[in-house]
């Protein structure tokens, strides 16, 4: 380059290259078999999912129920009457806290639910009303923030609209690990802390597919049962199998299997089960649920030690009369 | 208190469902059902249930039960007795 010769610097045009976001403005899902559809009402509102739900995701035109989402505060009728609430509770350090004493609460009037929601988790505060009715597929959701883009399943919600697709449905949910093992499905259920992930953990140590650790929604299908994992954990991918087998469980010093049956079967499986325990015709239909399931498939009472034996001692055909 | 010239009815404070020849039967309290404190009645408690209907007095479930189960008067009239204290909660007596 000769002295003097200024180098100019050619001047560009500082391009930022700018993608608008694409809205979703509709989600449809498949979870535990029910068809659920999310459509977004409020103009510039996106909808996402969050990871656990992404393998959820369906194609399927068929929708169980649709529900609309819209962006903006919502109150509910003036002649409804809370019927029943949930305040939200963690576990720190063992004890018991209650952090929230109104984390969601259900109210009705003659035509309509509607179930009033904070979201602990989230990282911005807001609220939302869900308005539905046991008879309709059209539901609708109003969730009041300020963000353009919102999850229609955030916590609490995903539990509560899958509780109540139970609910239509005389289906079942239920604390609960499920196991399938050589086309068998196994189901532990009993109180927290009686070993239901521990068994979880002992089978699929030894090579069976868990179905889920915590909860379960068991659908009548055909003959028999089938027992579906509900999406809670992040890496959860839809599961299920049929239903053979049901132990309520507790740990013991040995292992120990009693066949229970009739009303029996039904109360202690019955006090497992997830219920919002407002509405006696709900609560009559899901025992209802509970004797159809436990006339057909066999339950025992199980005391187990939470070791490698017990799969053994439950796979032992022969030692579970009927 | 029941005596044997009461009629007895099923109050509306507990839902039941029937299985097999048994019933279970869950209280309600403030129309919220109490899941911890669910009854469970034999073929026995079941027979002793079904046959509360208001229409029935105590005198005539005792009777129908000494016909069905083949008993004394003793044992079936403690048995019904037994029944209805320890379900009185969810019972409607008249006289």
């Amino acid at each position: 380059m000769p002295p003097g010769h200024e180098v100019k610097k050619t001047h560009q045009k500082c391009i930022k290259k700018f993608q608008k976001k694409k809205l979703v403005r509709n989600v449809k899902l498949e979870i535990a078999g029910y068809r659920i559809g999310f459509e977004a009402e409020t103009e510039g509102l996106s909808l996402s999912v969050s990871k656990k739900f992404l393998t959820s995701i369906s194609s399927g035109t068929y929708e169980d129920i649709t529900i609309r989402v819209h962006r903006s505060e919502y109150y509910p009728e003036p002649d409804a009457a809370k019927v029943f609430h949930a305040p939200f509770v963690e576990e720190i350090d063992g004890i018991i806290v209650q952090n929230n004493p109104d984390f969601w609460s259900i109210w009705k009037n003659d035509s309509s639910l509607f179930i009033k929601i904070i979201f602990p988790l989230s990282k911005v505060e807001k609220k939302a009303v869900l308005r539905f009715s046991l008879a309709e597929k059209e539901w609708n959701l109003w969730i009041d923030t300020d963000e353009t883009e919102v999850d229609p399943l955030e916590y609490p919600l995903d539990g509560l609209i899958l509780y109540y697709l139970t609910v239509i449905n005389n289906d079942i949910m239920i604390h609960a690990s499920g196991v399938s093992h050589d086309g068998e499905g196994y189901l532990f259920t009993g109180i927290s802390g009686k070993g239901k992930s521990t068994m979880a953990n002992l089978w699929a140590a030894s090579g069976a597919q868990v179905i889920h650790d915590d909860r379960l929604i068991i659908r009548k299908k055909g003959d028999g049962y089938r027992m579906f994992n509900t999406p809670v954990y992040d890496n959860d991918y839809p599961l299920s199998c049929p239903l053979s087998k049901i132990f309520v469980i507790e740990h013991g010093k040995e292992n120990i299997v009693i066949p229970l049956k009739g009303a029996a079967s039904v109360s202690q499986i019955m006090a497992n089960c997830i219920q919002h325990a407002w509405d006696s015709r709900i609560i009559g239909n899901l025992m209802e649920s509970v004797s159809g399931m436990c006339n057909i498939i066999p339950s025992y009472k199980l005391n187990f030690t939470p070791k490698r034996s017990v799969i053994d001692f439950i796979l032992k055909k022969d030692e579970h009369p009927r | 208190m029941a005596g044997l010239k009461s009629i007895l009815s099923h109050s509306k404070s507990v839902v039941t469902t029937k299985t097999g020849n048994e019933y279970v039967l869950v209280p309600i309290a403030n129309n919220i059902a109490d899941m911890n404190s669910m009854y469970t009645l034999n073929e026995t408690g079941a027979f002793i249930w079904e046959h509360i209907n208001g229409i029935n007095s105590v005198e005539n479930i005792i009777s129908d039960m000494i016909k069905e189960y083949d008993v004394d008067y003793s044992t079936a009239s403690n048995d019904v007795f037994s029944f209805i204290n320890e379900m009185e909660a969810y019972l409607i007596i008249s006289e």
